[in-house]
């Protein structure tokens, strides 16, 4: 075999390797919807303090997931899918529909309570932040599902003011402040190309 | 000495190779984005994929996302495990070479 041949064979090994990373640092851009998610808690618990409590969380939530339905299938369709993409998508609407099924439930039969309630929701948002964190190597997104799980045990020692405002710091931080963080690392993400952990979605 | 194996002629070309390689990380992907990726023409990437398709080492869907039509491609079984067999045939070969 020549030195040409040889080089060919590995121009091709090399193409493979190129390719199968182009394939896998494909982006998919999320960080809105931590911040849109997090608007419509603080929609929904604003209109539920101030107007009607038994409709607000229902409403506002099935408006979100809605608009995150549609927002999401016009970014989706520019974007390749990935096994990792459909294990993201999993963990969140799974979660949405366990903890909507439950806190309609409870509303419904008149057993909601509001420490409890903060507690769950707390605790699954942070369960739902870990495993994705783990999935995709994202030590900020854990950082997040710290603040919640912390944030699920104030609610439990806590009184009414102080669980409210642990709640409100909670969204604050893990949904608007993580959002914007993860929109302008996915933006730099886009422009540079490249892809570094955790920002590059699937 | 040990016969060394022949390359597969399907996957051989630069651009299906380029796309097989491609269609491997992701489960499917739009006909634009492969463009996007491989930079080729659309006439020349239409052709390599028919080739690919023809081989069964791709599986296309057509369908329409809010009114415009896409072209999805999806690695098929066969198509991975040609590609897994060609790297292997790349690697024997490379091997031979270094030995000789």
């Amino acid at each position: 075999m020549g030195n040409m041949e040889e080089q060919e064979l590995k121009d091709r090994l090399s193409l493979i390797e190129n390719m199968i990373a182009e394939g896998r640092r494909t982006t998919e851009s999320w960080g809105w919807t931590f911040v849109l998610w997090g608007v419509a808690y603080y929609v929904a618990i604003a209109w539920a303090y101030w107007g009607q409590p038994a409709i607000a969380w229902p409403v506002t939530m099935i408006a979100a997931s809605v608009l995150t339905g549609v927002l999401a299938s016009r970014s989706a369709s520019k974007s390749p899918e990935t096994t990792i993409g459909r294990a993201m998508m999993a963990i969140w609407v799974a979660m949405g529909i366990s903890l909507f099924a439950l806190m309609v439930a409870l509303g419904v039969s008149g057993r909601l309570e509001s420490h409890v309630s903060v507690a769950v929701v707390c605790t699954m948002l942070g369960t739902a932040n870990a495993t994705s964190s783990i999935i995709l190597k994202w030590k900020m997104q854990f950082g997040c599902a710290v603040v919640w799980w912390a944030s699920a045990v104030a609610a439990c020692f806590t009184s009414d003011g102080v669980t409210s405002i642990v709640f409100l710091t909670a969204i604050f931080i893990c949904q608007i402040v993580f959002g914007i963080y993860g929109m302008v690392a996915e933006s730099r993400e886009h422009k540079t190309g490249g892809a570094r952990q955790g920002e590059s979605h699937a | 000495m040990p016969e060394l194996p022949e390359l597969n002629p399907v996957i051989h070309g630069k651009l299906r190779l380029a796309l097989l390689s491609l269609l491997s990380g992701v489960e499917v992907a739009e006909f634009t984005w492969l463009r996007a990726k491989t930079g080729s023409t659309d006439g020349n990437l239409g052709a390599q994929l028919l080739k690919l398709e023809e081989a069964g080492y791709v599986a296309v869907e057509k369908r329409f996302v809010q009114r415009k039509p896409q072209t999805l491609y999806r690695m098929t079984d066969a198509g991975r495990q040609a590609l897994t067999e060609y790297v292997q045939a790349l690697k024997q070969l490379l091997g031979a070479a270094i030995e000789a």
